[in-house]
């Protein structure tokens, strides 16, 4: 009785709160914002919206959220952390007009980002190709493949090595400037580089 | 005026060499739409024990190795892995943990988005991607007592049975 109590003060001190079954704890996203989880179980539903804001899932009593501090998740979850792979990073280069060739300014950013894609080491990435609505349709779909494809020679030659490399065009449809029809705008004429 | 005018000029010097490259271009793009089983992830770190089963066979997880829809993910005492799925999901797995991946549609075009799994044991690191973003009650996580419904987020769970 008194070893049940000590080892209950024990964790109570070291892991502010010991949570002996199944239980998620809501983190702060890497974009600074925190989301939130839904635990639907046996005694209801419970949402978390709060960092750090932790709960059992199908706990003997009514679900109550509780604080979990860093000691604790280091003792739970430093393995699966450290396990955690690079986290997705995207890159935009832009195009001269009608062209499958870099702005000035996109020719000077590329070999920064083709270092911080080799940096990652072997990746998955996919190179798609943008256009603004200047031309028609049909031939903005082939033009942004060719875009996406020069991009993806220049990752060849440099010779980084990826785990999988997916080439494809979204044409005007898929624009980040949203522009009507016949409008030429640099910022749409673009390959977004997105590496995971 | 000017702008219009440099346009066209452009356009019709680069059209005749674009054209020969497209030709070049068709056959890969259909062999890319031919492929049936496509990866919906990689394994992308690997500590100690981990493996991986798909359709029956068992091996050992590495870098860069295929995850594939109904992948059974596991880590024996000294392992972990992680893997990032195509809508940029996170995930990573702590030792003595078994997880499956029990649905998966990334199609934003066509408006198939689905991501579910199921942890049976261990601990799993978790961060949504653009499936939870677009669709956020298609991300599901179950575990054996209960479902967590993912709101685009980064959680931790724990699974002791």
């Amino acid at each position: 009785m008194l070893l049940r109590y000590s080892v209950a003060l024990l964790c109570l001190v070291l892991l502010s709160g010991c949570v002996t079954g199944n239980y998620v704890v809501l983190l702060e996203s890497p974009d600074g914002t925190t989301g939130a989880v839904v635990i639907d179980d046996a005694k209801g539903q419970t949402r978390l919206d709060q960092a750090h804001q932790g709960v059992t899932i199908g706990g003997a009593s009514a679900a109550r959220p509780f604080n979990v501090g860093q000691l604790r998740i280091a003792h739970d979850f430093s393995a699966a952390l450290a396990a955690q792979p690079a986290l997705p990073q995207r890159f935009q280069l832009y195009f001269k007009i009608g062209s499958a060739e870099l702005t000035e300014e996109s020719e000077r950013a590329v070999e920064q980002v083709f270092e911080a894609i080799r940096l990652r080491g072997p990746s998955a990435v996919s190179v798609i190709g943008h256009t603004d609505t200047l031309s028609g349709p049909y031939w903005n779909e082939q033009l942004g493949l060719i875009r996406a494809q020069a991009v993806a020679d220049m990752l060849r030659n440099r010779a980084i090595e990826v785990i999988d490399l997916r080439v494809s065009s979204h044409g005007e449809r898929n624009l980040l400037i949203d522009t009507p029809d016949g409008v030429s705008e640099p910022r749409n004429r673009r390959v977004e580089i997105s590496v995971r | 005026m000017m702008t219009c005018d440099s346009s066209r000029a452009m356009t019709s010097r680069i059209r005749p060499l674009l054209i020969v490259g497209l030709l070049a271009l068709a056959p890969l793009a259909q062999a890319q739409a031919q492929t049936l089983v496509e990866p919906v992830g990689y394994i992308m770190k690997v500590q100690g024990e981990a493996t991986v089963t798909s359709r029956d066979q068992t091996i050992d997880a590495s870098i860069g190795q295929a995850v594939i829809l109904g992948a059974v993910l596991r880590t024996g005492a000294d392992g972990a892995m992680g893997v990032t799925l195509s809508d940029n999901t996170v995930m990573s797995f702590g030792p003595n943990s078994e997880f499956t991946l029990d649905e998966y549609a990334f199609e934003p075009a066509r408006e198939e988005l689905r991501l579910s799994g199921h942890i049976s044991r261990g601990t799993l690191n978790f961060i949504s991607g653009v499936i939870a973003k677009l669709k956020p009650e298609a991300v599901e996580l179950k575990t054996p007592t209960g479902t967590i419904g993912v709101r685009g987020t980064h959680f931790l769970v724990k699974v002791v049975q």
